[in-house]
């Protein structure tokens, strides 16, 4: 089958491109296994949490952009950040959308006990953003290894409480199963009517992300009428609820609009002529399907996602098999230390491109004229430290697409 | 650079492996590359429901490293795997899951032994026609609660479940008094449940492919196998794959492309006789053989679909079922059904309709399947439609049961659309 562009990748790179693509009227194919990172690291969208957290986003990101020429945010330039930003938010209206503090990096508490900065919150996560203020109850399930209320409670100076639950629930459960019994009003009844036996002075409750998949607003309110109290979601290792609610909105979304939404099988391979990409092979044993497009976006992620790969000698980009600057050898990878102040080198490697996202060689040339790239495969960011991974998905998400469709 | 010369780049059709050298390039099942990441367990429709199942990331790659050949099974909870492959979709890591758990399950079963009700679940096929022959009179036994208390106290299965019933003219019989005509030829896979137990989706199939100019010939099969298969029975499957394979073969030899109707049959032909089951020539079938949307889909490209469509009010909600989904061809009927006018058609927001075949008649197994499943109700619920499409028999049933709305296949719409 013939696309107008074909996407590489369903993260939240690779959906926003769809986004962008479809409304703009074009044939899209978005093709890819796994969900990208949603429901592994993201619950809130990290612009830039590395800088203090007094300091307006806007005065951050322009400070940000002039001192790092190469990084995805200066090839996208402020406005089209803020632009994608918007993009990204007009998918999630009210009740379940999300917000800034004050337009400024917030701290939440995590299921570490700690509290990081992010930038744009849901709504079920607002209220975590006041723990230092009041007293704040945190709420654990008997058998839910993913949250110890006790210790997450310590660690943020509150009291925790692990409830238990009915009958054979009560050995092991899985955040998905918490999540959807939240969903029930009989179970949650229960569960409000417990805490508020056991709320002593505080005026706030805190709870794994786990207020249910689909309307997670209705359980939030739910419990606030029953506990009377204010109660919010403190994001939980994976996998990632608040993830899922974005991965399954694009999808919903993406589907409604046409998008040709291909889940399930990698990207075997990518056939080129000259310097034309002119269509992907999805192998399926015993069965290669090809599809051609006249645009190609690669947002196929780093190592985790497959984007990025490694033996034993070297870093490598599978599909195009696209340049990838790196170390010099595989001793150097890493730093000596895990916790390291600087990051490790390894995480510099990534796809180099022009200001437009597409992907060049160290000469700076186009190694495919219709190829773009997007996502956290780019080079030049450090997103794990610099805390800015949902942001670059979106802001190089939606310009890959833009880039793309221009020309 | 390491590219190859492209295929023509408008190539719709499916291209076949050149050579066997390739083959051993294929992504080998290796438990050993899971990062336990969860993904897996996020898509789950079983350990979402239940706590006896461990999900897929302890049953399969967890489990795969404690699991020797020759020492006992001791995974107890192995046979609640409901077999959707929604797993194995997520899985960045390329860890076939629901094959890990397959394997596994067989062996515990053939370690256990199987119940008769097993093998009377799976082997419809060999009294489908017995029961279109009887059908007044088996119908009423499978509706009589008596009966059905009985099934479940001797047999195990669950009396809550409806039993499919028989129609009295098979779709065999009714294909041999008709004269398909048509300016190219197609061969059709029907499966156990078109030919005995809903006919009209047999007869949709046919009417909409003649509608394109298609003749259509039924070539030799028995059942795709699908439901050993499931229940761990690779012997039993292999059977069906080992009589099918030579036939089908025979009829693509012969320059014939074949359709099939069910997702099921089509993803147990299609992939699992090939990959799992390694029954020579089935990797040539594989290459011939379409969904029937696919395959209209492609007539649709090259601009050879018949889209003289008639105007159809109705409010339509569609489920896309999890085989359709591991066949990995998108979503054809529902790109094909949004051309006709009228018809206003949304996609059901739920992951798995937790029927699973065999599974949801088995009493052990009844209320996770049926808990599966209410989520799917419930996403009806929001949608309110007039009527809901699906592509697997074993999903139309289930969402008969629980919403008790009309449920059809995609393709008899688009039929009614044609006529």
């Amino acid at each position: 089958m013939h696309f107008d562009l074909i996407i590489i990748g369903m993260g939240l790179s690779g959906l926003m491109a769809a986004k962008t693509a479809a409304e703009s009227g074009k044939k899209v194919l978005i093709v890819g296994k796994g969900m990208g990172s949603l429901c592994l690291f993201s619950n809130t969208i990290d612009l830039l949490g590395q800088f203090p957290k007094a300091k307006k986003m806007r005065d951050g990101l322009s400070q940000w952009i002039k001192d790092h020429p190469e990084h995805p945010y200066s090839h996208a330039g402020p406005e089209k950040i803020v632009e994608a930003l918007s993009s990204f938010l007009s998918l999630f209206p009210p009740p379940y959308s999300f917000q800034t503090i004050e337009e400024m990096n917030c701290l939440i508490p995590t299921s570490a006990g700690t509290l990081r900065p992010t930038y744009l919150i849901p709504m079920t996560m607002v209220g975590g953003t006041l723990i230092d203020e009041g007293r704040t109850l945190i709420v654990g399930f008997k058998g839910f290894k993913d949250f110890y209320a006790l210790y997450v409670g310590d660690q943020l100076k509150c009291r925790g409480i692990t409830l238990s639950l009915p009958g054979p629930l009560h050995d092991e459960i899985t955040a998905t199963a918490l999540a959807r019994l939240m969903e029930k009003k009989s179970f949650r009844e229960n569960i409000g009517k417990e805490i508020k036996k056991q709320l002593r002075e505080e005026t706030r409750v805190g709870f794994p992300a786990l207020l249910g998949l689909h309307h997670p607003i209705t359980v939030k309110e739910n419990l606030e009428e029953i506990i009377g109290v204010q109660i919010f979601e403190i994001p939980i290792p994976p996998p990632s609820i608040p993830g899922m609610r974005i991965f399954n909105r694009f999808k919903q979304w993406l589907i409604q609009e046409g998008v040709s939404f291909l889940p399930g099988y990698s990207v075997s391979k990518a056939m080129a002529k000259g310097r034309r990409c002119e269509g992907i092979e999805v192998l399926h044993p015993p069965v290669i399907t090809s599809y051609s497009a006249d645009r190609y976006i690669l947002a196929t992620g780093r190592f985790i996602g497959g984007g990025l790969k490694a033996d034993r000698e070297k870093i490598f980009e599978p599909i195009f098999n696209l340049p990838v600057p790196q170390p010099p050898s595989r001793e150097s990878w890493f730093g000596t230390n895990f916790f390291s102040e600087t990051p490790h080198p390894i995480h510099q490697t990534g796809i180099l491109t022009n200001p437009s996202f597409q992907p060049v060689n160290e000469k700076g040339e186009l190694t495919l004229e219709n190829l773009w790239a997007a996502g956290s495969i780019l080079a030049h960011h450090h997103s794990i430290d610099e805390k800015s991974r949902e942001g670059i998905e979106i802001a190089t998400g939606y310009m890959a697409a833009k880039n793309a469709l221009e020309k | 650079m390491r590219f190859a010369t492209p295929a023509s780049p408008l190539e719709v059709k499916s291209r076949k492996i050149p050579s066997a050298m390739e083959k051993k390039s294929w992504p080998k099942n290796n438990s050993d590359v899971c990062i336990r990441c969860a993904t897996c367990m996020a898509i789950c429709p079983v350990s979402r429901v239940t706590p006896k199942f461990p999900g897929p990331k302890q049953a399969g790659p967890g489990s795969e490293r404690f699991r020797r050949p020759n020492e006992p099974s001791v995974d107890g909870w192995i046979d609640l795997c409901i077999g959707c492959h929604l797993c194995d979709m997520v899985c960045s890591s390329g860890v076939n899951i629901s094959e890990l758990n397959l394997i596994a399950k067989a062996k515990y079963l053939d370690e256990r032994g199987r119940p008769f009700r097993d093998w009377l679940l799976t082997h419809s096929t060999l009294y489908g026609s017995l029961g279109s022959l009887f059908s007044p009179f088996v119908n009423y036994l499978l509706r009589n609660s008596i009966i059905k208390r009985i099934a479940e106290a001797v047999l195990r299965i669950d009396r809550r479940r409806e039993l499919p019933g028989y129609e009295s003219s098979t779709f065999k019989q009714w294909f041999k008094k008709r004269h398909s005509e048509g300016t190219r030829k197609v061969a059709y896979f029907y499966g156990c449940y078109t030919n005995a137990n809903e006919v009209d989706v047999g007869k949709a199939t046919v009417q909409v492919l003649e509608a394109n100019g298609l003749e259509v010939i039924l070539p030799p099969q028995r059942c795709c196998g699908i439901p050993m298969l499931g229940n761990g029975d690779f012997k039993g499957a292999e059977k069906m794959a080992r009589y099918n394979v030579p036939s089908l073969l025979q009829t693509i030899r012969s320059g014939f492309d074949i359709i099939f109707s069910s997702t099921s049959c089509g993803h147990m032909i299609k992939h699992e006789y090939s990959h799992l089951l390694s029954i020579p020539g089935a990797d040539e079938v594989a290459q011939h053989i379409f969904d029937i949307f696919e395959f209209l889909r492609n007539l649709k490209e090259s601009n050879g679909l018949n889209t003289r469509f008639k105007e159809l009010s109705l409010k339509a909600a569609y489920f896309a079922p999890c085989h359709l989904r591991a066949l990995g061809i998108g979503l054809p009927a529902l790109e094909i059904l949004r051309l006709i006018p009228g018809l206003k058609i949304d996609p059901i927001e739920a992951d798995c309709c937790g029927m699973g075949g065999t599974f949801g008649f088995k009493k052990e197994k009844y209320e996770i399947s049926e808990e599966i499943g209410r989520d799917l109700a419930e996403a009806v619920d929001r949608l309110k439609p007039d009527i809901i499409l699906s592509d697997c028999e074993g999903c139309r049933m289930q969402i008969r049961h629980l919403t008790g709305l009309k449920v059809l296949h995609p393709i008899q719409i688009l039929r009614d659309a044609l006529s």
